[in-house]
């Protein structure tokens, strides 16, 4: 039943794109509202820091992370067996 | 005095253990198996505040201290002892089950432990007991891992010795308390680097990703929950305070989860995670304000759970199809759907979405660095909470349950004893986020906290949902792909076939040149005194004390035939032999 329910959704994921954006936005408008009376430093008053601190940080993580494998890290699965 | 030394909780486990066989043979192991835990988990809360002080060569030794900080980390201990042996059930061998239990009683035998001796005593327990663990994988690639993973923690317990020694030098006093870090010589950063090294504190952190990969399936469960938090404890306790811990806590969170990014195998991804959270329980307790101590202990409580349930669900992929990389499995959701909802309640636990364990418990720690002024650290702090998003939360669940491969593979649900382990993580995880309170209470200092405000959860949508559309944007880029990364583990692995390579060459060969001066030269002078001695041990010696050398021949003889051979067996008996000879001085 659970398997048939997330086919169900799978056969629709331009609906679920739809779903996504919109709870982006509606995150987004949230801010508006959010109480900040104990602000530590001078990125919380700003509207909207955390959603480009989230897509920043995990763009560049993935292009600093996925690099550095590929230019350094990366070797073969029996690499210490050699 | 004997008899309080009967209420310790490890005394459970360690009777458990040895009782287990004997159950296996009147078909009863899948109940003492739940039995004995479930005893335990009862039981702590009748511990009194101190108890089985022994006095031994003029040390005195505290097998019981009892307060709040240690009552948080026993009851998670214990409640996990009882998830991991439910979700084990399904597995014969008495030896598994007795050597995570013998772990188990480690890890709470150095909780309770007032004085550092019984710390080492019990340290060392847990170091014996969980190899087995990787060993009964019985792969080479275990086998070698397991090795690997007992040396590195060999010598991290002997500089823990060292330590002890040194500090027992300096004041006279092996009680286990806090030591204020403008007071710490270097007896004590000794005793802390032991300490780091089973919290995984880079650099000397590779054994963790090195070992639990390779571990069995309910090996893991376990390892993943104790060896490093039974560090986070003793952490707390000594060296709360220490700014070096702050730096390196954030260091490790973000250490974690950069390889966690790359890596394939799906254990790897989640040990690296492993390094990742007790990143933030180090910070906390560097950062040392009694919000940050919060902070650190109920992350460790949340992050047992959460950690052990990520742990279950692809250990039960991975039972079930044998595979455990990413870039071998794919489309499971329509086969095991449970395990897929169990993981993601998991993943979300420990991307601290709101109503999950997470969110009630690394905010508390990340509000303590920033009520702390520690900016640089608080975010840190947060962009390591977006590669946990990234890579367990999202990346993990997809390319197993869903993704572009097709394995062709149509494996059975997991087995109802894995999903009744699974579900009381779940319900753990879901219960804790929505009622804070039950762990708040347990918190060594009064709590102040109330982490559902507007802001934070503004905070959290925008960050979780952000890395979402990170994840989104790139996920061609996230493929996995099937190679190992170096990481530090390098240097001795690399090292020790170097030294492999010194020792067959170079010394080899100076090894033969001497052998070889000695056969012509030296042998002839050898064998014409070895005669002559030999005579007079015959017929002097022999004869003096009547015969005693022939007996001799016949007990060397019988040990002989004691010997297998095999090292696990000869590791497995010396710990057991500490374990009577720790009976036998307590009960005497």
């Amino acid at each position: 039943m659970i398997a048939q329910m997330i086919t169900y959704l799978r056969e629709r994921s331009e609906m679920m794109k739809w779903i996504f954006f919109a709870y982006l936005g509606f995150a987004l408008v949230f801010d508006f509202f959010a109480d900040r009376h104990d602000a530590h430093f001078w990125g919380d008053p700003v509207i909207g820091f955390w959603a480009i601190f989230g897509l920043v940080g995990c763009l560049l993580m993935i292009v600093f992370c996925k690099g550095l494998s590929h230019v350094w890290l990366e070797r073969d699965r029996d690499y210490y067996d050699k | 005095m004997t008899s309080s030394i009967f209420m310790h909780p490890a005394t459970l486990f360690i009777v458990g253990a040895l009782l287990l066989p004997l159950f296996r043979k009147f078909n009863a192991q899948k109940i003492w198996l739940v039995v004995v835990p479930l005893l335990a988990f009862i039981q702590i809360r009748y511990l009194p505040e101190s108890f089985g002080t022994v006095e031994w060569l003029g040390f005195e030794l505290e097998f019981g201290r009892v307060d709040k900080l240690t009552m948080v980390f026993l009851h998670v201990f214990t409640l996990m002892a009882l998830i991991g042996s439910i979700f084990g059930l399904h597995v014969k061998e008495s030896g598994q089950h007795a050597a995570a239990w013998l772990y188990v009683a480690g890890s709470l035998g150095t909780t309770l432990a007032g004085d550092y001796l019984t710390v080492f005593i019990f340290w060392e327990l847990m170091a014996v007991a969980s190899v087995f663990l990787v060993w009964y994988r019985k792969r080479t690639k275990s086998i070698e891992a397991g090795y690997r993973y007992l040396l590195v923690h060999t010598f991290g317990g002997l500089i823990l010795l060292g330590g002890i020694f040194l500090r027992y030098q300096n004041v006279h006093d092996l009680s286990f308390d806090l030591i204020a870090p403008d007071s710490a010589t270097f007896a004590d950063y000794l005793i802390m680097i032991g300490f780091m090294l089973n919290a995984a504190v880079p650099p000397i952190h590779a054994w963790l990703p090195d070992a639990y990969p390779e571990a069995t399936v309910t090996g893991a469960v376990f390892m993943c929950a104790f060896t490093t938090k039974t560090a986070v404890y003793v952490l707390a306790r000594g060296f709360a305070g220490y700014e070096a811990l702050a730096i390196m806590g954030a260091i490790m969170t973000l250490y974690g989860v950069g390889y966690a990014v790359i890596e394939n195998d799906a254990r790897r991804i989640l040990a690296y995670h492993i390094v990742s959270q007790v990143g933030y329980m180090v910070c906390g307790i560097g950062i040392g304000t009694h919000l940050a101590l919060n902070g650190a202990a109920a992350h460790a409580y949340a992050h047992i759970l959460y950690k052990a349930l990520l742990f279950m669900g692809v250990g039960s992929v991975l039972e079930m199809t044998g595979r455990s990389k990413l870039s071998e499995l794919g489309g499971l959701y329509k086969y095991m759907p449970l395990s897929l909802i169990f993981t993601v309640i998991g993943g979300i636990a420990i991307s601290g979405f709101p109503l999950t364990s997470g969110f009630i418990s690394k905010s508390m720690i990340i509000a303590g660095a920033g009520a702390d002024h520690q900016i640089f650290i608080m975010l840190m702090l947060m962009l390591a909470a977006v590669g946990t998003f990234l890579s367990v939360g999202i990346k993990l669940p997809y390319f197993i349950w869903f993704g572009p491969n097709d394995p062709g593979i149509k494996p059975k649900e997991a087995y109802w004893n894995m999903q009744v382990g699974m579900f009381m993580a779940a319900f753990m995880c879901i219960f804790l986020g929505i009622y804070p309170e039950y762990l708040y209470d347990m918190l060594p200092y009064a709590v102040e906290y109330n982490p559902y405000t507007s802001y934070h959860l503004a905070e959290t949508f925008h960050l979780l949902g952000f890395t979402g559309l990170g994840f989104y944007l790139m996920v061609r880029y996230l493929k996995p792909h099937d190679v190992s990364n170096l990481d530090l583990d390098w240097f001795y692995r690399k090292g020790a076939l170097a030294f492999m390579w010194l020792a067959r060459k170079p010394v080899n060969a100076a090894n033969e040149w001497v052998s070889n001066v000695y056969q012509t030269v030296g042998l002839r002078f050898t064998m014409a005194a070895a005669r002559a001695l030999s005579w007079f041990d015959w017929e002097g010696i022999d004869w003096a004390i009547d015969g005693s050398a022939k007996g001799m021949i016949k007990v060397g003889d019988r040990t002989r035939l004691l010997q297998t051979g095999k090292l696990q067996h000869y590791i497995g008996a010396a710990a057991g032999l500490v374990f009577v000879v720790l009976i036998v001085v307590v009960l005497v």
